[in-house]
């Protein structure tokens, strides 16, 4: 077999090999460094939204804009909506992989394992009229900002505008007292309210907490370190609720996950639940009927003349095991520019509410005006930390429904003060 | 002979001399019973050692440690179980589960015993019924239990609207929002979803009891009652045992159901150790209580089996 010809390299490809390889040592750093910088793709891993626009424009305006501009693709990883998302967020964090930015659901979890932002928070409210200051108790810790904040997603009253109507209530009641005087109307109606206190994870703290507060007492005090709920106004708060339970709402309320209202409303099994508006945009696609007499209140002000709502927040993070954080800050900087954030918050119906105050007068709220108050409610939501920091302690207590239960408890049975009492005992445990 | 032949003819030899022989010899040590069997069973064991060793081992280690959730962990000892032993909570989740497990394995076992001697009649349509009769096991219990949050449902569910529609009620129970209708309810779940798996192991060893002993039996005088209580039962019982204890594992490490359904409420009447274990490691981010709740389940159920492997040993 005749073997390949070698031959000897000439002076001049020798010469060309050398002048190759001084410029590859001379530029190999900068090209190493630049190709890192600049990954391919950046993964956002985000709670698929309940309007569906929202998400459309982000995939089909957003992404592709992006790419055109950096050549950066972004991988939009939609989970899935109903409470699994925080799990399989905490499961990204302890594996150190997953996704490079992300709508950092209970980020008290996890907030070692987000990069600071502070730049990108601070000069966006700049920009934009300035921050909401209740968002900053969960973004900013000891003084940096750890995640930026992107919207709420208001919880109100919602309830059948007709059937309020057939009782004689013609406006949403002010206080509580109002509330469960017509509740009381509708359930002798077969109207009864759905007031959700199940082991859900919103529509269950987002009125018995600012019932709470407007009763006077809060979970923890401002430092977070002693626990302020054993107090008479929790028993009287307690008391109501048993009250407005037994004769104003259905029976199965007690039991129910965060679906079980919009499905009983829907269903014209209930007058009135506490919910985000979701339940209006089903209605009007599907039961147009229902959706031309379904209305929004605000929550009613309690004994101390307050009214409260606590707030959902949706913040968004960037994880510190990303290859490549500087990168994905770039882009999470370039989603909050007025350019791409307001047509991408409108394209979702205002559903998400941004804390930004240069949104608090935008035409995109007069759409439909039954919207608005998802919008007012941010003059007096809170955390539901409040007025304790926003750590995993608190989390753990939502988490474990302690609160909710000392309701539930309550409703079935247990002495009113045995079950304030066990509730402060274990969130006494938790905190340590 | 030529050079090139006899070079040809030593090469020809010694080649194939050597080749078979290596061959024969790693042919002779891979058939050797103890190195085949150890062949077989390595990989499924390095399996079992990866996906459940692993993060067996993972839990025991962390429910020794103070471990929250992107944080270091903090070695506490036996902290995790005193700390639970003082949780009202994580009680009320073991007795929940004990009553889930036991009322539920009883009625499946029953239920299904039942299910078998009906199935091992003949009867018309016998193979598509038992086909069917197979589906609660085979749909996801994830799909399955939405369809009974549906059925379960106060005013639009089958359950309630049949009450009502027959005249037996003005108005259904809440089955979900009542603390002991919520009990009875997952269990109702379960043992429906359960029963299969029993109807058709037992019916499997009905079909084993040869014929002879119905007939000598009988022959003997027993009747209906005493062919079942002398021949069928103690010949089912290998059968019962072994799938009760599989169903006892089963339902004691039941998750998804009642996390769909209840979530562990209202006020915590149906929290199994298992949504207890979740919620505390996910929810609350602490992983190394989660786990130790986890690692309780385990010797409740080694005794629990113990127990009842003395039991059907004694009869």
């Amino acid at each position: 077999m005749a073997k390949p010809a070698q031959s000897k390299p000439t002076r001049r490809e020798v010469l060309k090999l050398a002048a190759a390889g001084a410029a590859a040592v001379a530029t190999g750093p900068w090209v190493s460094r630049n190709a890192q910088a600049k990954p391919v793709s950046i993964v956002f891993a985000r709670e698929s939204a309940y309007v569906k626009n929202f998400d459309e424009h982000f995939q089909k305006v957003l992404v592709p804009a992006y790419l055109k501009e950096t050549g950066i693709k972004i991988e939009y990883m939609i989970q899935a909506a109903g409470g699994s998302a925080p799990v399989q967020l905490v499961s990204m964090v302890e594996n150190k992989s997953g996704a490079d930015l992300a709508w950092v659901q209970q980020e008290w979890l996890y907030r070692e394992a987000l990069v600071d932002v502070s730049d990108i928070a601070e000069a966006v409210g700049k920009q934009q009229g300035g921050w909401y200051e209740e968002i900053k108790s969960l973004s900013v810790e000891k003084g940096k900002w750890k995640s930026v904040p992107h919207g709420n997603i208001g919880q109100c009253m919602v309830y059948r505008k007709d059937w309020f109507d057939e009782v004689g209530v013609k406006k949403f009641p002010e206080t509580w007292d109002e509330f469960l005087e017509a509740g009381i109307k509708l359930k002798a109606k077969g109207h009864p309210y759905g007031m959700s206190m199940g082991h859900g994870f919103a529509d269950n703290y987002s009125w018995l907490y600012p019932l709470l507060w407007s009763y006077g007492v809060t979970v923890m005090d401002k430092d977070g370190r002693r626990v302020a709920l054993d107090t008479n106004e929790t028993a009287k708060a307690v008391e109501y609720v048993k009250k407005l339970y037994k004769e104003a709402c259905i029976e199965d309320c007690i039991g129910w996950l965060d679906p079980a209202n919009n499905k009983a409303f829907l269903t014209s099994q209930i007058s009135c639940t506490n919910n985000a508006y979701s339940i209006m945009v089903s209605a009007k696609r599907d039961l147009p009927e229902m959706g031309k007499v379904i209305d929004h209140g605000l929550n009613p002000k309690g004994p101390n003349g307050q009214r409260y709502h606590a707030l959902v927040p949706v913040t968004h993070g960037v994880f510190t095991f990303s290859k490549d954080p500087q990168a994905v800050k770039d882009f999470l900087r370039w989603t909050m520019d007025p350019k791409q954030y307001r047509p991408w918050i409108a394209s979702g119906d205002m559903y998400f509410a941004p804390y930004l105050h240069a949104f608090d007068k935008v035409p995109e709220w007069d759409i439909e005006p039954r919207v608005k108050p998802y919008h007012t409610v941010l003059e007096t939501a809170k955390l539901t930390s409040w007025p304790a920091p926003a750590n995993r302690q608190h989390g753990e207590v939502i988490n474990r429904w302690v609160v909710i239960d000392m309701f539930t408890k309550a409703i079935t049975g247990t002495p009113t003060k045995t079950a304030i009492a066990e509730a402060v005992r274990q969130i006494k445990t938790i905190y340590g | 002979m030529s050079k090139v032949l006899e070079a040809s003819r030593a090469g020809a030899l010694a080649a194939p001399a050597r080749r078979p022989f290596r061959f024969d010899r790693v042919r002779a040590v891979v058939e050797r019973e103890s190195v085949f069997s150890w062949l077989m069973l390595t990989p499924p064991l390095l399996f079992l050692l990866a996906f459940l060793g692993y993060p067996f081992f993972y839990g025991v280690y962390l429910s020794f440690f103070h471990r929250e959730v992107a944080r270091a962990a903090s070695f506490v000892g036996l902290g995790n179980f005193v700390t639970l032993s003082n949780d009202p909570i994580f009680w009320q989740s073991v007795r929940n589960t004990v009553i889930f497990t036991g009322v539920a394995t009883v009625l499946k076992a029953s239920g299904g015993l039942g299910m078998a001697l009906v199935m091992n009649q003949s009867f018309r349509m016998k193979a598509l019924t038992r086909a069917m009769l197979l589906l609660p096991f085979i749909v996801p219990t994830v799909l399955s239990t939405v369809a009974w949050q549906w059925i379960l449902d106060p005013g639009m569910g089958l359950f309630n609207r049949l009450l009502v529609v027959s005249g037996l009620a003005t108005t259904g129970p809440s089955w979900l929002g009542n603390p002991t209708m919520a009990m009875i309810s997952i269990i109702m779940v379960n043992t429906w979803r359960g029963l299969p798996f029993f109807g058709i192991s037992i019916l499997a060893g009905l079909q084993t009891i040869p014929v002879d002993l119905h007939e000598s039996a009988t022959i003997d005088g027993a009747g209906t009652w005493g062919r079942f209580r002398y021949v069928t039962l103690p010949s089912l019982l290998p059968v019962i045992f072994i799938v009760t204890t599989f169903s006892i594992i089963l339902t004691f490490f039941d998750f998804q159901l009642v996390y769909v359904l209840t979530g562990g409420g209202p006020a915590n009447s149906t929290h199994l150790m298992a949504t207890y274990a979740y919620s505390l490691s996910m929810g609350a981010g602490q992983m190394g209580l989660g786990s130790a709740v986890a690692l309780s389940m385990v010797p409740v159920l080694g005794l629990l089996l113990v127990l009842l492997t003395f039991y059907v040993r004694k009869d």
